[in-house]
């Protein structure tokens, strides 16, 4: 009975981390103008202007862009930015709310037709970002603390006996300085990567199976495969915005760290 | 006489309600970069002995003291 499956699904190869590779976006084009670059050139254009309509002329009583602008700052505030920062939020707006609507938007990317694919899915883009919150943590950390106050603060946790700080120190100094950073990168793209993976093989399955290769036993399958598209979609929009809300957060955390040393 | 008006004196959570969130945050999200980096420092560290003394019993020691010391850092910095 499973014979014609088994040959039908013999055929059937998985997309794999391919489908991430682009072409130069014409010929003779330079080799690092491609589609996930356009995006986030585009990404980083609709968020500016999206700011503009909504706060370049501002009124008392908010209307349309204004009204859904200062819905996303409030949640950006006090979601994101109070928490870790307390009255210094507002300094770190700017920052904070581009970086949120950025990344949420190049996420989101990754479900609109068309476009299809998430930008943080190459792990430049998060990187790039992740290194500009660690640039601006160390510059702010010595700052506001001095330089030996900062390495001190962040691996001397006070009032312990010395030969504990030998243990400990080693790991304050990888943590706070190398996987910290590491992670703040690695977790955004690891997600969206991850993700566009698992929609780009439930679609190839439904398309496969219902399209390509349409038998009795396989349909099933492809119906199967275009449910699990739908429901992934779903599921996928939800993992972008939680992970443009985390990696702002981490963001917002890195900063009152280093702005306030209190532990 | 009327019945004096009692305001509830704010306690220390209600003054303070934007920094509410941050320490619980702060460790949630430090734990594994601080078990990781546990592993890292003393696991590497047994390795190298390891290598050296030709003993491959230093390396699960070194992982398990990372381990250890990495837990002990975060009840340090989030528990006390």
């Amino acid at each position: 009975m499973t014979l014609p499956l088994m040959l039908v699904a013999e055929d059937f190869t998985a997309p794999g981390p391919s489908i991430f590779d682009f072409p130069p976006l014409w010929d003779g084009a330079p080799s690092w103008l491609t589609k996930p670059v356009l995006m986030a050139i585009f990404g980083a254009i609709v968020v500016c202007a999206l700011a503009w309509s909504a706060f370049a002329n501002p009124k008392l009583v908010p209307r349309g862009m204004q009204n859904i602008g200062e819905m996303g700052y409030q949640f950006v505030r006090d979601q994101v930015a109070r928490p870790f920062l307390g009255k210094d939020a507002e300094r770190w707006m700017p920052l904070l709310l581009s970086l949120f609507f950025l990344i949420l938007l190049w996420n989101l990317f990754g479900v609109v037709p068309l476009i299809q694919i998430p930008v943080a899915s190459h792990i430049a883009f998060p990187a790039v970002l992740a290194a500009l919150i660690y640039i601006i943590k160390i510059y702010l950390g010595i700052k506001h603390q001095g330089f030996v106050g900062y390495f001190k603060n962040m691996m001397f946790p006070a009032g312990l006996p010395k030969p504990i700080y030998v243990l400990l120190a080693p790991i304050e100094f990888l943590s706070n300085l190398i996987i910290a950073p590491f992670t703040h990168a690695v977790r955004l793209f690891a997600n969206m990567f991850a993700g566009h993976l698992i929609l780009a093989f439930f679609s190839a399955v439904g398309f496969w199976f219902l399209f390509e290769k349409l038998t009795p036993l396989g349909s099933g399958l492809g119906v199967l495969g275009v449910i699990m598209t739908i429901a992934m979609t779903g599921f996928e929009m939800f993992i972008e915005f939680l992970q443009a809300f985390l990696f702002t957060m981490l963001a917002a955390m890195y900063i009152g760290g280093s702005l306030h040393p209190d532990h | 006489m009327a019945p004096a008006i009692v305001v509830p004196a704010m306690s220390e959570q209600e003054r303070r309600p934007e920094t509410d969130g941050r320490d619980f945050a702060d460790a949630a999200w430090s734990v594994p970069s601080y078990l990781l980096s546990g592993i890292l420092v003393w696991g590497g560290l047994g390795w190298l002995l390891s290598w050296w003394t030709g003993v491959h019993a230093f390396i699960p020691i070194g992982v398990i003291l990372g381990v250890g010391l990495a837990a002990y850092l975060v009840y340090l910095k989030y528990g006390r």
